[in-house]
């Protein structure tokens, strides 16, 4: 067993380790942050046994032909949602196998997706702020309760992202998000601004509502991932909780 | 019935919107925007026709929610992107918000009742039922997004093992 040997395969630990991380925190299932890991360490020539926890990796891996291996554990960062991220991964993990990658060529690929930018911050707000007005029309708002939410989600998640800027815990950014757009649309119901008003204090605060990791857990929960489904799924419920907070402080402060 | 049909179709577009927003909420790769428009709108459509001709609402979002599932695999061959990334935001729209604030707002006047009355009796029986109303649409809408995608990973596994043979 000499140390040049150990480094490679410490490389490739490193490399596996990044990719699993990253899959996690961006909103990847846990079945495919195993799949993808497994399919890059296969096309290498080393086998892979993974822990997958949502805030942390561990993992083992084995030469396919020899007695060596590595074992490592890391920390996963929170989780923020970037599809992005996983899609780009996801492509490269084919071309691994197609174009016969390198583990320096698959580490150069890593940094270019993570250092790939949003979209503009002045876009996300607006477009998310429709998609606000959308949920309105669809449970039947007329054109100015869909202003109101236009400009509630707006707001909400221009607060939030600040929130979560400034480091405060995400489920906090959460409650003040909820409590600013609900104090926007909760004062057209207190005006009797529309017809229907209370529609647009029911869809204002749904930009923030946790599909993500509801989805992800049931996925998870299907799959046999049992642990990880709970986890996500009690995530999931704290968020819930959180809009109904932040929504109810708005309207007990308007006594509607 | 014309007009109740042109009502349905402009929702669509509103289905779209809304799926576009959680789009760029979650970061996605510009490829995938127009899809997610589309499939948003498809599945939200097939929502309110199966609702329109008198089905359930909650197999009308697994519906709904089925078939965009079964969209998103196919658009993920096609544009080379993980299937969530086409399911997830296009099913948050059929997300049933306005059951689960009416909920939200009955456990409020719940808390403040005395649990004797009339009113804290009528209270209860609507705040249940919009709480399980919520529960089972969202239930239906995971499993109806998460079904086709686990199925098909197993032939995605199958497609490996036959390439490295």
């Amino acid at each position: 067993m000499n140390g040049e040997h150990i480094k490679k395969i410490k490389g490739v630990e490193e490399m596996l380790l990044d990719v699993g991380t990253l899959l996690m925190s961006n909103g990847a299932s846990t079945g495919r942050v195993r799949t993808t890991v497994n399919r890059i360490a296969g096309a290498l020539g080393y086998e892979v046994e993974l822990l997958i926890t949502s805030r942390s990796l561990m993992l083992t891996v084995t030469e396919e032909n020899g007695s060596d291996y590595t074992s490592s554990v890391r920390r996963t960062p929170p989780h923020a949602v970037n599809f992005r991220i996983v899609s780009g991964i996801s492509r490269m993990s084919w071309r691994v196998i197609e174009d016969n990658l390198s583990v320096e060529q698959i580490n150069i690929e890593i940094t270019r997706l993570t250092s790939l930018p949003h979209y503009p911050r002045l876009l996300v707000l607006s477009l998310v702020a429709l998609s606000g007005a959308s949920f309105c029309r669809l449970f039947g708002g007329g054109w100015l309760e869909m202003l109101v939410t236009f400009m509630a989600t707006f707001v909400g998640l221009f607060i939030r992202q600040e929130a979560i800027k400034h480091r405060f815990n995400p489920y906090m950014a959460i409650v003040f998000a909820s409590f600013a757009a609900s104090l926007i649309s909760g004062l057209s119901v207190k005006m009797g601004i529309g017809s229907t008003s209370d529609h647009a204090l029911a869809t204002s605060v749904l930009f923030l509502i946790p599909g993500v990791p509801l989805i992800n857990s049931l996925t998870d929960l299907i799959d046999g991932n049992t642990l990880n489904g709970i986890v996500r799924g009690v995530n999931g419920f704290i968020i819930a909780f959180a809009i109904a907070l932040g929504l109810m402080f708005a309207m007990q402060l308007y006594g509607i | 019935m014309q007009i109740e049909i042109f009502t349905i179709l402009e929702k669509g577009i509103w289905f779209g919107f809304a799926a576009l927003g959680f789009g760029v909420l979650f970061n996605v790769p510009q490829r995938t925007l127009l899809i997610i428009w589309l499939m948003g709108a498809a599945g939200g459509l097939t929502k309110l026709l199966l609702m329109a001709l008198g089905t359930d609402i909650v197999i009308s979002t697994f519906m709904g929610a089925t078939l965009v599932g079964v969209l998103s695999v196919s658009a993920a061959h096609n544009k080379h992107a993980p299937p969530l990334v086409f399911s997830i935001p296009s099913v948050i729209p059929m997300v049933p918000g306005a059951f689960a604030y009416r909920m939200m707002l009955g456990l409020i006047k719940l808390s403040g009742a005395t649990f004797t009355s009339e009113f804290y009796s009528q209270t209860l029986s609507e705040t249940v039922s919009n709480g399980l109303k919520t529960l089972f649409i969202l239930m239906a809408l995971a499993v109806g997004v998460a079904v086709p995608m686990l199925v098909s990973r197993k032939e995605t596994i199958k497609k490996i093992r036959q390439k490295q043979e």
